[in-house]
C-alpha cells in the first residue's frame, strides 16, 4: 500500500457543528454539545446524545434521493467538500474519481419509523421503500451530485467502517483504478442502537468521560464526516491538507463486542499503519484514541497504546467531545486530526478531572500546543475489527 | 485489468443440494448449515446469515492458522436480526443483548475470526453492488498482499415486513482467490466495462460454483454510475 496520498478536502458534522469551522471551534474550546436523549426519542433510562443541529437544506444541495436521517446528517459534510471535489474532477476527470461509503446503520432509522412508528417518529410522509434502508442508500445521489463517476463501494463494520472504507480508497488509487476517491461515513441517531448500547450496559447515564476513574459508558452520537484522498504528487502537493501516510487493519479473533484485555488487534493495526508509514513509534506526536469511555474498550486501548509506543504519548478521546458517532467515528476523529496538524494543538478530552491514574496514559485534560508532524486515529469496533491511520503534516 | 486465480470455491443454499439445482430451481425442504466451524453459544445465536458465511468459508481449503484476510459481501447484511430488534423495543421497550451483539454487517466477520483464531484484517461490502464490490475489494486485496484471500458473499431472506426483493432463499458462496503468479486453479480478470446490468446474485454464485459450467466471462453487476464489473475466466 502506498504511503503518501494526499488529503485535500475534508468535511466533518456533528453535535459541535453542522460544519466544519463551527465544529472545529467547538472542539477547541472544548464545548459541551450533548443533549438530554429526550431530544431524538423518550427512552426509558437516562442517557445523553450528540445530536447533529438542524440546518436547512437549500434548493441546490438537495439530493436525488429519499431525505431521510441518514441524509441529511451526509449532506451537511458533502456541501462542504463539493468545491475540492469538483476541482479534483477537473484534475482527473468524472470517471476517475471513485465513491467509497461507510456507515454502520445506514438507513435502519427510516426502517424503524415504519415498522415502528411512534408520535415522534412517525411513517415518513412519502411512505416507507426498502431501498431507503440500504448503507448505500444515498450512494448513487451523492455521487450524481459531486458529478463524479468513478467506482462505488459501501462498507460497513461497524465503528471500524469509514476506517475500512479509507483502506479500500487506498487500495483503488494504489492499483490505478481511481486517481482520486471521496471516502464518506455518516451515521445518524436510531432507537435501535441507543437500546442495543443500554443492552450490554454500555451507555453513559450522563455525558462519557474516556479514560476517566468515574467512567460508566458510551454516549452515543450521530455524525458525518468526509474526505477527498488524490494520488500523491506534484499535480496535488499544492492542494494537500495533509496526508494518509499509513493505513493498518487487524482483527481481535477475541469476542464479539468485548476488546481483547491486551487490545490485541489494536497493537497489530497501530503497528502496522506506523511501519506503513515508514516511520517508528517515536516519530507519531499524539494518539486520538478510539475512546469510548467503557471500563473495558479504554482499559484495552491504553494497554495497546503503551505497548506501542512504550512512552506516555499524548493521547485525547474526541467522542467526549462528539459522542460516538459509529461507523463515522473514525473519519470524525482524523478531520480533527487535520485540524490539529493545521493549528498545532492537540484538543483536550473533556470531564477527565479525574482521569484512570490504572490506565498509565498521558490523556489531554486541556488544549495543548505541540509540534505536530505524525498522528494517529484508531478505531474499533464490534467484531474485533480494528483499524488505525497515521496522518501526516503537508 | 485486476488479474488473480480462483483456486477453490464453495456453495450453500437452504433450499437447493448443489448449485446445479439452483440453477434449475429443483428446490428441496429448508436445509440447516452443519455447522462444521461454530460450537456452544456461536451455534445458538448467531443468524442464518452469519451461519451461511462461516458455512462455505469453512469448506474451503486453506488453513486458517495461515491467517488469510478475509472479504466478506452482503447485500442486506444481518437484516433478519435487524426486524426482530425492531419488534423487541416496539413491543417491550428493550432490545436483546444477544441480538444487538452479533447485529452489525461484520457479524460473520467477527464470528469467523473468533472461532478460527485468525487476526487478519476483514472487511464487509455491502449495498446493491456487493456482489461486485465484495469481487473488486477481494481482487485487489490479493494483488496487495500477494497471498490467498478468502471471500464469502452470503444473503438471507429479507422479512416480508420490510417490502424487500421478496426472495425466500438463503444462499452463500465461498472463493478461494491466489495471486495471479500462482499456479492454482482457474486464471482470472476483473474488468470494468460500460453498462448499467443489474444482475441476481444467486444465479451468478451458482453460475461460478457449479462444477459443470465452464463460463468465460459473468458480470458481476453494477461498479459506478454507467458501468459494471465483468469477470473473465480461462476456459
Amino acid at each position: 500500500m502506498s504511503t503518501g496520498h494526499a488529503i485535500t478536502g475534508a468535511a466533518v458534522a456533528n453535535c459541535l457543528g453542522a460544519d466544519n469551522r463551527t465544529a472545529f471551534d467547538a472542539a477547541f474550546t472544548g464545548l459541551e454539545a450533548f443533549s438530554p436523549a429526550a431530544a431524538f426519542f423518550d427512552f426509558p433510562f437516562p442517557t445523553v446524545l450528540g445530536v447533529l443541529p438542524a440546518y436547512a437544506t437549500t434548493h441546490d444541495d438537495r439530493l436525488d434521493c429519499a431525505i431521510t436521517r441518514l441524509a441529511t446528517v451526509a449532506l451537511a459534510s458533502v456541501r462542504q467538500i463539493r468545491p475540492q471535489v469538483s476541482a479534483a474532477v477537473q484534475r482527473w476527470g468524472a470517471p476517475r474519481v471513485a465513491y467509497v461509503f461507510a456507515s454502520s446503520t445506514g438507513g435502519l432509522e427510516e426502517t424503524e419509523r415504519s415498522v415502528a412508528p411512534s408520535p415522534r417518529m412517525p411513517v415518513p410522509a412519502a411512505g416507507y421503500r426498502y431501498r431507503n434502508h440500504g448503507i448505500d442508500a444515498t450512494s448513487p445521489a451523492i455521487m450524481k451530485h459531486l458529478g463524479i463517476a468513478g467506482v462505488q463501494l459501501a462498507i460497513s463494520t461497524a465503528c471500524s467502517s469509514s476506517f475500512k472504507g479509507l483502506a479500500s480508497a487506498m487500495r483503488l488509487i494504489d492499483q490505478d483504478l481511481a486517481d482520486a476517491v471521496v471516502v464518506g461515513s455518516a451515521d445518524s441517531l436510531c432507537r435501535t442502537t441507543v437500546f442495543g448500547f443500554h443492552s450490554l450496559g454500555l451507555t453513559a447515564p450522563t455525558a462519557t468521560q474516556p479514560f476517566s476513574r468515574d467512567r460508566a459508558g458510551i454516549s452515543l452520537g450521530e455524525g458525518s464526516a468526509y474526505i477527498l484522498i488524490e494520488r500523491g504528487g506534484e499535480l496535488t502537493a499544492p492542494h494537500a491538507l495533509a496526508y494518509v501516510a499509513g493505513v493498518g487493519a487487524a482483527s481481535d479473533a477475541f469476542h464479539h463486542t468485548s476488546p481483547h484485555p491486551e487490545g490485541l488487534g489494536g497493537q497489530l493495526c497501530m503497528r502496522q499503519a506506523i511501519d506503513r508509514a515508514g516511520v517508528g513509534p517515536n516519530d507519531i506526536d499524539f494518539v486520538s484514541a478510539h475512546g469510548t469511555g467503557t471500563k473495558l474498550n479504554d482499559a484495552a486501548e491504553a494497554v495497546a497504546v503503551n505497548r506501542v509506543f512504550e512512552r506516555r504519548i499524548p493521547l485525547t478521546a474526541t467522542k467526549s467531545l462528539t459522542g460516538h458517532t459509529l461507523g463515522s467515528a473514525g473519519l470524525t476523529s482524523l478531520v480533527l486530526a487535520l485540524e490539529s496538524l493545521r493549528r498545532q494543538a492537540i484538543p483536550a478530552t473533556l470531564r477527565a478531572s479525574a482521569p484512570d491514574e490504572a490506565l498509565d496514559v498521558a490523556l489531554v485534560t486541556q488544549v495543548m500546543h505541540a509540534k505536530i508532524r505524525h498522528a494517529i486515529v484508531n478505531a474499533f469496533g464490534f467484531g474485533g475489527s480494528n483499524a488505525s491511520v497515521v496522518v501526516r503534516a503537508a | 485489468m485486476t488479474a488473480f486465480r480462483i483456486a477453490a470455491t464453495s456453495f450453500f443454499s437452504t433450499n437447493h443440494e448443489t448449485p446445479a439445482d439452483m440453477l434449475a430451481n429443483r428446490e428441496r425442504q429448508l436445509i440447516p448449515p452443519a455447522f462444521k466451524l461454530l460450537v456452544g453459544r456461536a451455534r445458538r445465536f448467531t443468524s442464518l446469515v452469519t451461519q451461511m458465511h462461516v458455512e462455505v468459508l469453512g469448506a474451503l481449503p486453506i488453513d486458517p492458522a495461515t491467517h488469510p484476510v478475509c472479504v466478506f459481501a452482503t447485500v442486506h447484511g444481518e437484516i433478519q436480526t435487524a426486524d426482530q430488534m425492531i419488534a423487541d423495543f416496539r413491543d417491550n421497550s428493550i432490545v436483546s443483548s444477544a441480538r444487538f451483539a452479533l447485529s452489525v454487517h461484520n457479524s460473520p466477520s467477527g464470528v469467523y475470526s473468533v472461532a478460527t483464531a485468525n487476526t487478519a484484517p476483514t472487511t464487509t461490502l455491502t449495498g446493491d453492488n456487493a456482489l461486485a464490490g465484495g469481487w473488486l475489494e477481494a481482487a485487489l486485496t490479493v494483488a496487495e498482499v500477494g497471498k490467498p484471500v478468502l471471500l464469502s458473499i452470503a444473503d438471507e431472506p429479507v422479512p416480508e415486513v420490510f417490502h424487500g426483493p421478496g426472495e425466500t432463499v438463503g444462499f452463500a458462496a465461498g472463493f478461494l482467490l491466489a495471486p495471479a503468479s500462482s499456479m492454482v486453479g482457474r486464471a482470472a480478470e476483473l474488468v470494468i466495462a460500460p453498462g448499467e446490468s443489474d444482475v441476481d446474485p444467486r444465479h451468478v454464485l451458482a453460475t461460478l460454483t457449479d462444477p459443470g459450467r465452464a463460463a468465460t466471462m459473468l458480470v458481476l453487476g453494477r461498479i459506478g454510475p454507467g458501468s459494471v464489473l465483468q469477470l473473465r475466466l480461462s476456459p
